[in-house]
């Protein structure tokens, strides 16, 4: 089937000027996306701020101060144990049964796909009340693995889209059968060829999932609150004591979150070649 | 005999996908149908009763409703018509590098949501916000006690933030199915741009802008720590009633959380719902 030329790559006049318009919006779009970000940035270096259109001094003893708060490390540390858990458990859960569901169960696929629409749908509060009023009851009630369960929930799709993409762009029968020829089991398939070849949608739906799950507060605040007080929710609790410290968490947050991001846009292109490779021949 | 086979081999095709089930059960299905069911129940006599619904109709209960609302609705329609337009500003960007990074910019800043996000604004139009201080000083120009960024406009603001990277990111392959020949056949007919974009861009363009919509409003809804950040108590929203009375700030009856929830889940399904539709059918004009 021909493919109609995509525009986004033929515009017919070759190296014209923006208009006029397109810059003024663009302009705009700029200004309003970025001053946030970039004053957040300058009010964690900043001595005092509340009189004059630029800082009136610049230091980094926010920072100093913010490093030596008593919750910060402990913070963190719970942050990067929600983020990898979930990962884990989405993986282990998402990953197998992607390639069951495209492999033995196909007529599952419309529903796999409406489950993973799901958590769009739920509020999370509406998700934090339902959780609450179920398990109540020792040891699960307010308890970590509760909060890991409904975070697995809210980041399924970040997860799912990417693996399913990547198992999608491979020819996963072809795969499959030639596997089961050479006398594989399913556990050798999975681990030896198909894993490897999904590899980029893992590391997108991993490093998705990884920052989603960093900045989650709702659920978090709501489930377990002090009890695992991860980096958002110390965040939050500074915004109400010290902003030049929250503002140098919001620092930290986002630049993970950032360098995240890269990641998983470094991720999302590794692996389109080598893929396509293994079935043209 | 046959049919036995057929059968087991049925029984061990869906066993692979059970785990996957069994965990949707656990921790949505099952919590979500026990939530609808005690919305109907009557704590002191276990019987069904609508009661709570009705108690809805209290005036903070409708206020946090008709607050949320407007604010989804208010933030998805500036979304929508910000989005498109910045979005077409990017798409007919001649520099497909400058392109990639505006749009690498969009993935960015689609980060920077929730509570950071909140503080920002703080930061930027605050009482001594960046912003503030710049038109009380270069324009003369009091910007409060008028406006204020923990109110209503303010989170519209922080919502907006959020809202348009969204937009611009579900639009753009959408502006790939309005072909350039058109545009040409369009002009050579004697129509200006007005008319092309009244008569046909919009109109193929329109399951995607209602997509966005229902998307943009769906998001705004549900969302909570952005408002948490911001408002606290000050201002009723769906999220933020509900959010307390998990918390056990209110004293309250359950119920009546449990009936705001329900009524919730039920507003979001329909907008997803809607998305859905739309979403199928603006597929078709980038198909063709």
């Amino acid at each position: 089937m021909r493919k109609k030329p995509n525009l986004i790559g033929s515009l017919p006049n070759k190296k014209s000027r923006p208009t006029g318009w397109q810059i003024l919006l663009i302009a705009f779009f700029l200004f309003y996306m970025l001053l946030p970000i970039v004053s957040t940035y300058v009010f964690s270096v900043a001595t005092r701020w509340d009189r004059t259109i630029l800082p009136e001094g610049y230091t980094l003893e926010f920072y100093q101060r913010a490093i030596q708060t008593s919750y910060f490390t402990i913070t963190l540390r719970n942050s990067f144990i929600l983020s990898m858990a979930t990962v884990l458990v989405s993986l282990i859960l998402i990953v197998p049964t992607v390639y069951w569901v495209h492999t033995r169960l196909v007529g599952a696929k419309p529903l796999l796909d409406v489950l993973m629409i799901l958590p769009f749908g739920i509020p999370t509060v509406v998700l934090a009340l339902a959780l609450v009023q179920v398990y109540n009851f020792p040891p699960i009630a307010r308890s970590p693995f509760l909060l890991i369960g409904a975070v697995v929930v809210y980041s399924m799709p970040f997860m799912y889209r990417p693996v399913s993409n990547a198992v999608q762009a491979i020819n996963i029968h072809t795969l499959t059968e030639a596997c089961q020829s050479l006398g594989a089991n399913v556990f050798q398939i999975l681990s030896k060829v198909i894993i490897p070849n999904i590899m980029s949608g893992i590391l997108s739906g991993s490093l998705l999932v990884f920052s989603t799950v960093f900045a989650e507060y709702t659920l978090t605040s709501l489930l377990v609150g002090a009890r695992f007080k991860t980096f958002p929710l110390l965040l939050v609790e500074y915004t109400r004591i010290n902003g030049n410290i929250a503002a140098s968490f919001s620092v930290i947050s986002f630049t993970i979150a950032w360098l995240a991001s890269i990641l998983i846009l470094w991720a999302g292109s590794q692996g389109q070649r080598p893929s396509k490779n293994v079935t043209r021949s | 005999m046959v049919m036995l086979k057929k059968f087991f081999r049925k029984i061990s095709d869906w066993s692979g996908f059970f785990p996957f089930l069994i965990f949707c059960l656990a921790f949505e299905a099952v919590p979500i149908l026990v939530l609808i069911r005690g919305s109907l129940i009557d704590r002191t006599t276990h019987q069904i009763t609508l009661q709570h619904f009705l108690d809805l109709q209290g005036r903070s209960y409708i206020n946090s409703f008709i607050n949320s609302i407007k604010l989804s609705g208010l933030t998805a329609v500036i979304g929508v018509i910000l989005g498109t337009i910045i979005g077409y500003a990017i798409y007919t960007w001649p520099s497909e590098r400058t392109r990639k990074i505006f749009i690498t910019l969009l993935n960015v800043t689609s980060n920077f949501a929730g509570a950071p996000l909140a503080f920002a604004f703080v930061v930027v139009l605050g009482m001594n916000g960046v912003i503030t201080q710049f038109l009380l000083q270069w324009l003369n120009y009091e910007l409060y006690p008028g406006f204020s960024i923990y109110s209503f406009y303010g989170l519209v603001l922080a919502y907006v933030y959020f809202q348009l990277p969204l937009m611009v990111l579900l639009i753009l392959p959408a502006f790939a199915g309005i072909k350039k020949e058109w545009q040409e056949s369009a002009r050579s007919l004697g129509a200006n741009s007005f008319h092309f974009w009244w008569r046909i861009g919009i109109p193929v363009l329109m399951p995607s802008l209602i997509a966005g919509f229902t998307l943009l409003f769906a998001n705004a809804f549900g969302a909570y720590a952005t408002a948490y950040t911001l408002l606290q108590s000050q201002f009723s929203l769906v999220t933020l009633k509900i959010g307390f009375l998990i918390a056990g700030e209110v004293r309250g009856d359950p119920g009546i959380g449990m009936a705001m929830a329900v009524l919730s889940l039920m507003i979001m399904g329909i907008s997803i719902a809607a998305y859905q539709v739309a979403t199928i059918r603006a597929r078709r004009w980038s198909k063709s």
